[in-house]
């Protein structure tokens, strides 16, 4: 793949998302982001708990817009739009949420659930909802029948599924997915993947895909990007996750559970805590659990630099392996 | 023994959904459920606690903890037992927390309805389970509100609470998957250091699974089919189902979907 010939269909630029709570007190949860999204790919981003991954989401969504910073759709600025314009945008980006349970109306079916975008945008008649709703249930590996039921009486995974259904309805053009498979089973988990891939394939979607199983996403993306605090500490190729270079990325990859026992002995814990976001250290925002810290860790923050093509790291001193 | 499920079916609105499921465990040990999704794994933890939705009813079988049916304990055994001898740890305990009241608050008044104490010691109580689980500046977390903790430090809130009166029985619904990979290893091991109970643990991480279960146990279509010792299952697995499980297991550097 040539990948500076790769088109990106969205580039997020100085992204910064403050939360400005009581006394004055100010959270940063994104720390002046920049990516490029390639078009047709899948974009996978991983990072702890609480480092900023679904407020990314939400800004990139508008519904909860950014602070600061840009965020070029399709060559327009979608944090100017307003009214109309920014209503027509949403056609072609979809969330699906990270906790389905409490996105749902729980007076709804599930068949009016997935096709509300369609009939929102005058796409398909009433009359044909419940064609449509099976159809898209099918899709996801539910049963038919499952059109006539409501949320609360589904399983944890069923309900991620409908989730997934509605935001494939309108055929958009970016797919954003916070969490969309952590409910599942891996034997489905796995169907759905390959619905993604088959789907991206037919009809050119982009995905922009949160997950914390790193096995999972790094099969799956063509391009990562791991998330510290508020900020990309790298970006890297999917199939090169195991050759990272961050401390913190290599930390994640220690930490992964195995289904061989022996392995699962060599799981390492990482010390300390994560650093409250109202409180952000000066320098490199990894330093309280960084094994590789030196002096200047605690004094200036590292840039997020290319080392190689297609793999940025922002490290004063990367783990060579 | 301390827990036991013969023949357990349970039905919403007289659909049978989950049939025959037996299991058991004794003093300390631990057994993971995982399955297919909708399999009824949450809907048999949920019937051992007696929490089932108003829909839910178990038609046949018995669940015996400590010598006892639970199917035929009144209200007043039920005040005894729920949250104190047998607790759970749900998937996102945050969701389960009061976001307009500070932490501490809610843990005090878990303490205080459970058992006769004033509210000093009832604190006190409170910052040692906090700090038993690794949180730092339990004090701190007291005085916070539910969204100024990140996942991983809600999730821990809810297994410092749910481990508080040292139950003899601990379900944990997915008590890892809203977690990122470092926290999970985290929570994963102070689990296993910081309780002595038994524990039946669901999940769809079919490693930690096998990190945290003595036994393991897969659900399809609302049947057991395969139970035993976790090393056993995973090496030699018997049922097709499982077998499937585990070759979808995603590992990295493995097979690529694109
Ligand atoms: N509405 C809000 N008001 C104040 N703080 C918020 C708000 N939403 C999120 N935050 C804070 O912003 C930070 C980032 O949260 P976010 O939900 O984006 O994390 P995440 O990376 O998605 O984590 P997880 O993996 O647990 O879902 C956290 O510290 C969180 O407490
Ligand atoms: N309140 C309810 N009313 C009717 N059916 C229900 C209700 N709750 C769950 N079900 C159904 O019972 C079956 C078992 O659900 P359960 O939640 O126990 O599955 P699970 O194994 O925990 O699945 P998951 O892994 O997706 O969480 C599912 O098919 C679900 O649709
Ligand atoms: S910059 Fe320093 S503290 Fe930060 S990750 Fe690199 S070595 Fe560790
Ligand atoms: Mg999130
Ligand atoms: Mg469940």
């Amino acid at each position: 793949m040539p990948d500076e010939n790769t088109e990106n269909i969205m580039e997020i630029k100085n992204l910064t998302k403050k939360f400005f709570l009581d006394g004055d007190k100010v959270l940063t949860a994104c720390d002046n982001i920049n990516l490029s999204i390639p078009r047709g790919k899948t974009f996978g981003i991983v990072g702890e708990s609480g480092c900023g991954k679904s407020t990314l989401l939400k800004a990139i969504m508008n519904i909860d817009p950014a602070t600061e910073g840009e965020i070029i759709f399709n060559g327009r600025d979608i944090v100017k739009l307003k009214g109309e314009e920014l209503r027509q945008n949403y056609r072609h980006i979809q969330l699906v949420f990270q906790d389905p349970t409490a996105a749902f109306n729980p007076k709804m079916k599930v068949k009016d659930i997935v096709t509300e975008p369609l009939i929102n945008f005058n796409l398909i008649k009433k009359s044909e909802v419940n064609e449509k709703a099976r159809e898209l249930l099918k899709q996801t590996e539910l049963p038919e029948d499952f059109a006539e039921r409501y949320p609360h009486n589904m399983s944890g995974g069923q309900r991620q599924r409908v989730a997934i259904a509605r935001a494939l309805a309108l055929e958009p053009e970016i797919i954003a997915c916070d969490e969309a498979t952590s409910a599942l089973d891996v034997s489905v988990q796995d169907t759905i993947i390959k619905l993604l891939v088959k789907l991206q394939k037919e009809k050119g979607f982009t995905y922009i895909f949160i997950c914390h199983d790193l096995a999972l996403v790094s099969l799956f993306a063509h391009k990562m990007a791991v998330m510290y605090l508020g900020n990309i500490v790298e970006k890297i190729d999917g199939d090169k996750l195991q050759y990272a270079k961050h401390p913190y990325t290599r930390a994640l990859l220690n930490s992964v559970f195995s289904i061989d026992s022996g392995k699962n002995k060599e799981v390492k814990v990482l010390e300390g805590e994560i650093p409250s976001p109202l409180n952000i250290p000066v320098g490199c925002p990894f330093q309280n659990r960084c094994a590789y810290k030196k002096e200047i860790c605690a004094k200036e923050k590292p840039k997020l630099e290319e080392i190689e093509p297609n793999h940025s790291v922002a490290c004063f001193f990367p783990i060579n392996n | 023994m301390l827990l036991q499920l013969s023949d357990v079916d349970i039905s919403y609105n007289d659909n049978v959904i989950v049939k025959g499921v037996n299991l058991e465990l004794d003093s300390g040990e631990r057994l993971s459920i995982v399955g297919e999704s909708g399999s009824g794994k949450t809907t048999v933890i949920r019937a051992i606690l007696g929490v089932l939705p108003r829909a839910g009813k178990v038609t046949n079988g018995k669940i015996i903890y400590d010598g006892k049916n639970i199917l035929e304990f009144t209200p007043k055994e039920w005040k005894k037992v729920r949250g104190k001898e047998i607790s759970m740890i749900f998937q996102d305990s945050g969701n389960m927390m009061n976001p307009v009241q500070k932490i501490g608050d809610q843990f005090i008044e878990y303490i205080t309805t459970q058992e006769d104490t004033d509210k000093k010691s009832a604190y006190e109580k409170a910052v040692k389970m906090l700090s038993l689980t690794n949180l730092p500046n339990p004090e701190n977390v007291m005085n916070s509100y539910t969204f100024e903790l990140s996942g991983g430090m809600r999730q821990r809130v809810g297994i410092a609470m749910a481990i508080t009166f040292e139950p003899k029985l601990l379900l944990a619904d997915e008590p890892t998957s809203a977690l990122d990979v470092t926290t999970q290893a985290q929570i994963v091991k102070e689990l296993m250091k910081i309780t002595k109970s038994s524990m039946i643990i669901v999940t769809h991480n079919i490693g930690v699974a096998a990190a945290l279960g003595d036994k393991l146990m897969v659900m399809q279509g609302g049947k057991v089919v395969e139970y035993g010792k976790t090393t056993e299952v995973i090496e030699n697995p018997k049922a097709e189902y499982t077998k499937t499980l585990l070759s979808a297991v995603p590992e990295i550097g493995g097979k690529r979907y694109a």
